[in-house]
């Protein structure tokens, strides 16, 4: 199998369109997908699995994205995080990158766009994991 | 342009009190044009999150509706600030507009229309959320690929919630339901509850009444036997589930009815919204109750010489390429047509169509139709009894039929067929068949398979359309190319030009080099949901006709070859268009995007009228031009600016308005142009008066194109007869504003030339005519080009081009100044002669050559 090493990642958004959406695409594109709607289950199963890569909105019903992108970090450092949310305010980026977060995406964007910037992330992650050495410096 | 407003405003700042200056009012005027574009660009960009390319949520759609409303109030509150107290209907059409757009929002389903019948010649898709699913696709088969299909009516949503409110069952179906969620009763006993009521409830004798009428129309006696009592097949047709197909035979249909049960039938399919089934579906699937509405069909019985079903693909085995068909003697009830008493038949879905495999069962008894209505089996004729129920070429013909809907649709169908008493084939129903999972590829598994395939091309373009498409390349090069597409062909063409709409139906795929996501074939290939990609720059030179690619738009990539999987996988994956999101960004849009106020000499340009927000811009628009006309030429009474009326040799009815060292001083009344000393305003009229540039001898209109000009139903702001319109020109020493109309075209100048190059610009806008839609894009398509020979940046969307430039000297501008000059009087009725791609590059160099004997003003 050429893909037993896929890139992993989660999507939370409590709106179900966005998972429905890019689900399928990464899918297609050989990463493995897990999404979520709901904040606790999402944040339960980061506390199972290190995922590659996650994907979360900030504003949602029930949890607070910041908090659970932070918790994630803590849990797992080396997890890249994008942020995609339609409440898209400097203020909310600055706190996004401060607290080590991949990239920020403002919805609406294009699927192209957030490939890429999932790209960026899984090559970042791939050298890290090519260079042990440079990963415990940075982490 | 701000600095010319503000300089207007201190030059001229000599208003009386309560009175509005000119100034005041050519500066809320230009902020009306400027609002008018950031408008429609708003919502044209909504649209294109529709194409599926974007990942957009409940927050933009809320957020979008908000700005638009905002931004055509604002479009009203000058209108009034430049005329107090004339227009003040629109703020109450504003407002009735704002809180149907509120009411989508809540995610009730509103219904388009207000009528409780609309007879199948009426229904269009846009009508889907009026007539449900299966009334829409039946009309469409019909009026759109041209099939026989029953004659028949559709009794709309608007009838259902007629019901529920005669009957004073809103609320309480509301808290049942509610009940029911919150575990206090069971699903039985709200099913049961809620059924009871509609069973019980009374038909409004208006939608009675209107019920009988159409019954009437549809009804045609048999010319052999006059009293033969006719039945009716009333079915379900519900609007507000993800695909229907989920639904299937969970809703009532009642077959072979006199037209006395209709009406008890009708509120029995009412009442099976309700149905425990349906009910636990939508819970489960998240379906408010409130997107529920219940449309219902009703046909005449077809006297069936045999009946069946067919299934465009093998739900278990879609790999096998074929169809598969059931079918019986005498009427189609699904039940007997499905179970063991059918023919069964294996048909190869490539033409021709070859016969794979048949079990021809001894067929005893066939179901006919009981004169009091309902059915029964009545014995069949011993040499028929092992005959098959379809010929050779009857399923030959299926497989056609079969196919050209699954195109129309886009998945696999199962639809539901008779054979009438001539031995034609008729469409009785058509939905999405439900593809068995296990048997299709899951994305999971694609990126693997995918690496095997070649990649023709990557990213490339705009996708103005997701999907996926497998098929044959068919290049679009001359004009006749487009009646010989196969059945099938992924189009590829140089231009996004609104003619290639004509084959939408027989087509899987588009490709262009050049074009907008947010045109008007965009547009359309969005309704068809057909996969595009637009701006490709040179598809045309990659791709020859005959090559066999699949075109995968949800990810942008272009594979050589029939990549099976993808095909496949293709078949039963969920269409994003049909989640919540995208039916409401649909339904908010038909509040907001459709034109329907065009002609402004027609009675019904009114506020009144206005039925969606673009009808209000529009109308905004319209009035700010006449007014500004009215308040400075037909009655003065502002002393900061004078007006007249130009009078020169060439046809051009013009008022100019000086609002500072335009014209002569003391000029007034009638204008000549050596009394223009407006540098930009002189060059435009050299321009115009240059030799050759104004033909006035009218050109002849073939008959297509002015019927097509009768037609003509798309927008371009632009379709007005000259006698309704006015020419306008504002005008200062260095600046010049100028709206044309002159036949049915339409043209706004912009600029404003000094020494200082900074401030300098030059913007020239240009729409309209009276051809069909693909000439009008040339000539749009060669004013681009002559633009861009000069250095202009343009944009060309279906037929409107807008060119603009900025930052040069203040004889570069007075110099492209002149050259609109000239395009006004060129391309005045040039779209009728741009009969071929070859004109464009054609007429361009003609321009260029006029261009040469400019040596300054």
């Amino acid at each position: 199998m050429a893909y037993e090493n896929k890139t992993s990642i989660l999507i939370l958004d409590d709106e179900p369109i966005v998972s429905k959406r890019l689900k399928p695409s990464l899918e297609k594109k050989g990463y493995e997908v897990e999404t979520f709607t709901e904040g606790l289950a999402a944040l339960q199963r980061t506390r199972e699995k290190n995922f590659n890569i996650v994907i979360t909105d900030l504003k949602m019903e029930g949890i607070d994205g910041m908090e659970f992108l932070a918790e994630v970090k803590e849990h797992s450092p080396g997890t890249e995080i994008i942020v995609i949310t339609g409440f898209a305010t400097t203020e909310a980026a600055k706190e996004s990158f401060k607290k080590g977060v991949f990239d920020f995406l403002a919805k609406p964007f294009k699927i192209g766009e957030i490939t890429e910037i999932i790209q960026k992330a899984a090559e970042k992650i791939k050298q890290r994991q090519a260079g042990p050495d440079t990963y415990h410096k940075t982490a | 342009m701000k600095h010319l407003v503000e300089w207007a405003r201190q030059v001229l700042a000599k208003k009386k009190p309560g009175r509005i200056s000119f100034n005041d009012m050519f500066a809320t005027f230009k902020e009306i044009l400027a609002l008018n574009n950031q408008t429609l660009d708003l919502i044209a960009n909504a649209n294109d999150m529709l194409s599926g390319d974007y990942i957009f949520d409940r927050h933009f759609i809320d957020t979008f509706c908000q700005e638009v409303a905002e931004m055509v109030h604002e479009l009203i509150y000058k209108l009034q600030t430049m005329v107090p107290h004339k227009y003040e209907e629109l703020t109450e059409s504003f407002q009735r507009i704002e809180s149907e757009i509120n009411r989508v929002l809540t995610g009730r389903l509103v219904s388009p229309v207000e009528d409780y019948i609309l007879p199948y010649e009426q229904i269009t898709r846009a009508l889907i959320e009026a007539v449900g699913e299966k009334n829409a696709h039946l009309a469409e088969i019909k009026s759109v690929l041209g099939m026989k299909t029953p004659a028949g009516f559709a009794v709309t949503t608007t009838a259902y919630f007629a019901f529920l409110e005669e009957n004073g069952l809103v609320a309480v179906i509301k808290e049942t339901v509610q009940s029911w969620q919150e575990e206090e009763i069971d699903l039985e006993q709200a099913s049961g509850k809620i059924r009871k009521l509609i069973l019980a409830g009374s038909v409004p004798k208006q939608l009675k009444k209107e019920i009988e009428a159409a019954i009437e129309q549809i009804s045609t006696p048999d010319p052999d036997d006059p009293d033969k009592i006719q039945l009716f097949a009333v079915r379900s047709s519900a609007v507000g589930e993800d695909g229907e197909h989920s639904f299937a035979g969970q809703y009532r249909s009642e077959m072979n009815l006199p037209r006395e049960k209709i009406i008890d039938a009708y509120k029995k399919i009412l009442a099976s919204a309700y149905c425990e089934r349906a009910m636990e579906y939508r819970r489960h699937m998240g379906i408010g109750e409130n997107e529920i509405a219940m449309a219902v069909a009703c046909q005449p019985v077809i006297d069936a010489r045999a009946s069946g079903v067919l299934y465009t693909y093998d739900p278990v085995k879609p790999e096998a390429e074929t169809m598969l068909v059931s079918s019986s003697w005498g009427l189609g009830e699904r039940d007997v047509s499905s179970a063991a008493v059918a023919d069964h038949f294996t048909i190869e879905r490539r033409p021709p169509h070859n016969i794979q495999g048949l079990k021809i069962v001894r067929k005893a008894t066939a179901l006919e139709p009981v004169d009091g209505g309902g059915t029964r089996t009545a014995a069949v004729a011993e040499d028929r009894q092992t005959a098959p129920s379809l010929s050779n070429e009857q399923l030959r013909d299926l497989a056609e039929l079969g196919l050209k809907i699954e195109k129309l649709y886009k998945k696999p169908q199962d639809i539901e067929f008779a054979v009438d008493r001539d031995g034609d084939i008729v469409i009785l129903q058509s939905r999405q068949l439900s593809m068995q999972h296990q048997a299709l590829p899951r994305a999971s598994e694609l990126a693997e398979i995918l690496e095997k395939y070649p990649v023709v091309t990557q990213g490339k373009g705009t996708i103005a359309q997701e999907g996926i498409a497998a098929g044959k390349v068919w290049k679009v090069l001359g004009n006749d190319d487009l009646n010989k597409v196969p059945i099938g062909s992924i189009l590829v063409a140089r231009y996004a030009s609104p003619n290639l709409t004509r084959a939408m139906k027989r087509i899987s795929g588009i490709m262009t080099d050049i074009g907008s996501a947010t045109g008007h074939l965009a547009t359309i290939a969005r309704e068809f949901r057909i996969p595009t990609i637009m701006n490709m720059e040179n598809a045309t030179e990659i791709f020859e006709t005959g090559q066999e690619i699949t075109m995968d738009a949800q990810e942008n990539v272009i594979y050589q070859g029939l990549v099976k999987e993808l095909h496949y996988y293709s078949l039963a994956e969920e269409e994003i268009e049909e989640t919540f999101e995208y039916r409401l960004l649909r339904r908010v849009l038909r509040k907001i995007e459709p034109l329907n106020l065009i002609d402004p000499a027609d009675p019904n340009f009114s506020p009144e009228s206005c039925r969606t927000f673009h009808d209000i811009t529009r109308f905004v628009h319209e009035k700010a031009v006449q007014e500004l006309i009215d308040f400075n030429y037909y009655h003065p009474h502002s002393d900061d600016a004078v007006a007249g009326r130009l009078q020169w040799s060439f046809p051009l009815d013009m008022v100019i308005i000086d609002i500072g060292g335009g014209l002569e001083p003391g000029t007034g009344g009638t204008i000549v142009p050596s009394q223009v000393t407006s540098l930009p305003m002189t060059a435009v009229l050299k321009g115009m008066s240059h030799p050759g540039a104004w033909d006035t001898e009218p050109v002849s209109v073939d008959f297509g194109s002015f019927m097509s000009s009768l037609t003509r139903t798309m927008s371009s702001e632009a379709t007005e007869p000259q006698e309704v319109g006015q020419n306008l020109a504002v005008i200062s020493r260095d600046y010049v504003n100028i709206s044309l109309r002159l036949g049915y075209h339409f043209t706004v100048i912009d600029a404003y030339a000094v020494e200082d190059i900074k401030d300098n610009y030059a913007y020239f806008r240009f729409s309209g005519g009276v051809t069909d839609p693909s000439r009008r894009n040339r000539r749009a398509r060669f004013v681009a080009e002559v633009l861009k020979r000069n250095d202009f940046h343009t944009e060309v969307h279906d037929d409107l081009i807008v060119g603009s430039i900025k930052k040069i000297d203040q004889q570069g501008i007075l110099k492209r100044l002149y050259l609109f000059g000239i395009l006004i009087g060129f391309t005045r009725q040039l779209d009728v002669k741009m009969v071929s791609e070859e004109h464009i590059t054609l007429f361009a160099e003609k321009l260029d050559q006029l261009m040469e004997d400019y040596h300054g003003l």
